[in-house]
Order: structure tokens, then sequence, then C-alpha cells
């Protein structure tokens, strides 16, 4: 009764007034043909007040004529007449339209600006840039394009190791973690220079400081090469004054190059497997609202090795909306088959990827010398690539004396 | 003859008599509602006294400030202040 109820409240129902002796015949009439009347009273004789929907109504006039009644309609009530009656009040509508979009626009705009950091005066010098940028209150969140702010504040600030910026309701909140700089050495801070890998040094040039070692030592990593604690010779013969040697502490400086090893082996498999496309495709669909992602598809992949291809993406609504998107994907399936590429095949392929070994070196090494070895592994399955080099490089390395 | 018949069937298997027996089914909620099921039409209404025809004789509904709360094709839900329901014959 509640839904019928309901229904009729959002058609609109109207109150009618029956007058006719036999009124009762007519109440029979109605439910018999399944119209349907409620809140009936009779206040006086004669008289009937009842309730039905606008839709039922006309019938029941029909039925009204054979029975002798006379129908009036006294009110009209519901939701068609209320929505009737609201046109009329123009002004009252205009209001509550702008009421409307004042919230929206209100809401659209930014109003406040976070920075979380715990380093004050980064969260001040950032609001102000910011600010200089573009984003203060007042501005229009739908405008504000984030990547290009991230990449400012990145690019500005180095200390920056990640930040993020996500716009809150009226706020624009900035999180960002602060990287850990390695302590640069000031100028005239006492140092030595240590070696920063194992080798044989080639060649030796202090600028500054002490040379420990000669051209053909052998150098394990961490030594010192270049001391920055020079010891003063004092011509003074006192006995006294000859035991406290005078020390000095300078910023050693000089470069250092040693043939440095380097070995990298690498396997490759002589059976080779590789994916094939079979022809068969499915398709599924992805609606994607914000960062957010609703997929849907007819039944589950069908496929055990299979490759995902996002074709193509409509923008559903315009941008001032969010972002809503319609894209389609289409799913390969894949076969696995093994193929064998011979020992001459598996020697040029170790090679390629010896090869990009080589060119990760940094880039004032300088290659001595090169040997590739090649050897079939014990099971005969795999061709084992050995590279050895050998590279003449700087490796000194600053540290702090402290 | 058929009625007693009926009858017997239904308290023998145990079956609703309303339905095997056509006959209305009354529910009274306190003294402020009467809901009537399986009617044959409204003979008589007014505020204070309504008579209902049913297949077992007519239901009177006597009271004070009756309304009919709604009615369709075998449901009546009369509201008011009930004071006495009587079977006529």
């Amino acid at each position: 009764m509640l839904l019928i109820k309901l229904w009729n409240y959002l058609r609109g129902y109207v109150i009618i007034k029956i007058s006719g002796e036999y009124c009762e015949r007519l109440l029979n009439q109605a439910a018999l043909n399944g119209l349907y009347l409620w809140d009936i009273t009779k206040p006086e004789n004669n008289v009937l007040f009842a309730k039905i929907g606008i839709k039922d109504f006309t019938r029941l006039a029909r039925f009204a004529k054979k029975t002798g009644c006379r129908l009036v309609i006294v009110g009209r009530a519901g939701l068609f007449f209320s929505i009737l009656k609201l046109k009329k009040r123009k002004i009252l509508l205009t209001g509550a339209a702008l009421f409307i979009l004042a919230v929206y626009l209100l809401s659209s705009l930014v109003w406040g600006i976070e920075v979380k950091t715990d380093d004050n005066k980064l969260k001040s010098s950032i609001k102000r840039d910011l600010m200089n940028w573009g984003i203060k209150k007042g501005t229009f969140k739908h405008r504000i394009d984030k990547e290009y702010y991230l990449d400012k504040i990145l690019i500005k600030y180095k200390e920056i190791a990640w930040a993020e910026l996500q716009i809150k309701g009226s706020q624009v909140i900035v999180e960002l973690v602060k990287k850990q700089m390695p302590p640069e050495l000031e100028q005239n801070e006492p140092c030595d220079i240590i070696a920063s890998k194992d080798g044989i040094i080639e060649e030796i040039l202090p600028f500054k400081g002490e040379a420990m070692v000669k051209p053909g030592d052998t150098v394990s990593r961490g030594d010192i090469i270049i001391s920055g604690r020079l010891t003063l010779k004092s011509n003074d013969l006192d006995e006294e004054k000859k035991e406290e040697q005078q020390e000095v502490l300078v910023h050693a400086k000089g470069i250092v190059r040693a043939r440095v090893w380097y070995q990298k082996v690498v396997k490759v498999p002589l059976v080779k497997k590789e994916k094939f496309p079979t022809g068969n495709t499915k398709k599924a669909y992805r609606i994607n609202v914000g960062n957010r992602a609703l997929r849907f598809q007819l039944g589950a992949i069908p496929y055990s090795l299979y490759d995902k291809k996002v074709t193509r993406k409509i923008q559903l609504l315009p941008k001032i909306f969010g972002d809503v998107g319609l894209s389609s994907i289409t799913y390969i399936e894949l076969e696995e088959k093994e193929r064998f590429i011979g020992m001459k095949e598996a020697i040029k392929q170790a090679e390629e990827q010896l090869e990009q070994e080589v060119n990760k070196l940094e880039s004032d090494a300088k290659i001595n010398k090169r040997s590739i070895d090649f050897t079939l592994d014990n099971d005969k399955k795999h061709v084992i690539g050995s590279l050895t080099l050998e590279v003449l490089e700087d490796i000194g390395l600053q540290r702090q004396i402290k | 003859m058929k009625e007693e018949f009926k009858q017997k069937i239904s308290d023998a298997l145990d079956l609703p008599k309303d339905i095997v027996l056509d006959l209305s089914r009354i529910i009274i909620t306190g003294k402020i509602s009467i809901f009537l099921e399986n009617h044959k039409g409204i003979i008589e209404y007014s505020k204070d006294l309504v008579r209902i025809k049913t297949t077992s004789g007519v239901v009177a509904i006597k009271g004070k400030g009756l309304v009919i709360k709604s009615i369709i094709v075998d449901e009546i839900t009369v509201e008011g202040k009930l004071e006495t329901i009587e079977f006529e014959d």
C-alpha cells in the first residue's frame, strides 16, 4: 500500500467530492474495475470525499455517469501539481538554481594551500612559489594541472625526493619527502683521497697532500692513496720538540688513475621460448572515473597466456565534470613455441648482452684490454659468455678526516 | 450439503478454510482498524456504519468517524473508532 501511495504521490492525485444517492455503488464499481481509491470519508449524507490518482480519475468519471453521481474536484496534491505550482513561482526557482550554482562555484575554488613537511622554511617557500605560479585562494581547482606544478616544484627544489599534489575538497595539499643529500665537502675541509675500487695504480698526480702509493702498487678499496695529513719535519734539534711532530691537515687533491678489472658472465639458453599470437582475441571495456577504473567483460579471459592492448580512449564527459573515459581492451592470445637457435646465434646474443655491460661503464673510463670467452654449459643447454675488461679509470674518492 | 463436505475436507487435510470455503478473512487491529479480505462490495457507508457484503452474509461495522482507508477489488480497510462488529445473515 505504501508503494501505491508513493506512486500516486509522484504522479499526483486529486481530492474529489462525490455526491449522489448511490455513492456506495460507485465505490464498488471502481473497486471492481481496478481503480484505487483511498481515504474515503462521508461527513454527511449523500456526500463522499475520496482521493484518487489523476489517471484513474478520468475513468471514474465514466462510472459516475452510469451510477448517477456527481464528481467535483476539491483539491490537487502530489509532486506533479507541486511542480506545476512551482512553475509559477519563477523567482523562487531562479533563487534555488542560483544557490546551487553558487555552492558549486564556491566549492570548485581553492580556499587553502597546505604543504606537508616539517621544514618550516621550505613550507613557506613552496607556498610563496605556488602563489606566484598561480595557485592561490580563488583559483579554479579544475584548471590546476597537477603534473605541471609538481614538475615545477621538483625542478626548483633539488632537495625534494618525492612530491605529490592532491586536491581534496577546496584544499590543495602538497606532500613532500626530502632527499638525504650526502654532505659535500667544503673546499678547505681536510680530507684524504681513498680508493673507490680495487686496482693497480697506473698514474698518480697529487696536487695537494702526500701520495701514499707509487705507480705499480696494488690498492684495495678503502686504502688511502693521497693523505691530507702532512707531517712537518722540524729542523729543530730539540729532542722534546722532535717528539711532537707537527701535523697539518689539508684538503687532499689529485688524480689517481688505476687499472681496474671487471668481469661479467652471461648465460644464454640454446633453446629459446618465443611468444606468438594465435589470432584469437577477446574484447573488454573499461570506464575510468578519475583514477578509478571499472572493467566489464563477458566471462573470464579464456587464455592462459595473453597480451593486453588498450585500444582507444573516449572522453565521455567534458573535463570539468571529472575525467570520465571509456576505453576498450583487447586481449590477444599468445602461444609459446620453443626454438633451437644454435651455437652461433647464442654466442651472438651473449655478445650483445656483454656489450651492454660495457656501455654501462663510466664515460671517462678507458678500456685497456678486453677478452670474451664462450663455453658450453655442463648440461649443454646454455652458452656461457664471460667478459673480462681491463679499464683505466679514476678511482679517487674524497673522505673527510675526523 | 456441499458446504459441509468442503468443511470436512478442509478439516481433514488442515487446509486454510478461507480459501477452500471462499470465506472472507477479517483482521481487527485494536479498536482502530479493520481489514477485510475477499469482500463482495459495500452496501452502505456512513461515518457511523459500514456494511460490507461477503460470501457469508453482511458484516456491519459500527463506530464513530469511520473512514474507508482504501478499497480495491477484494480488500477493504476501514479505520475509525470501532464499537461493534455484527454478522447479519
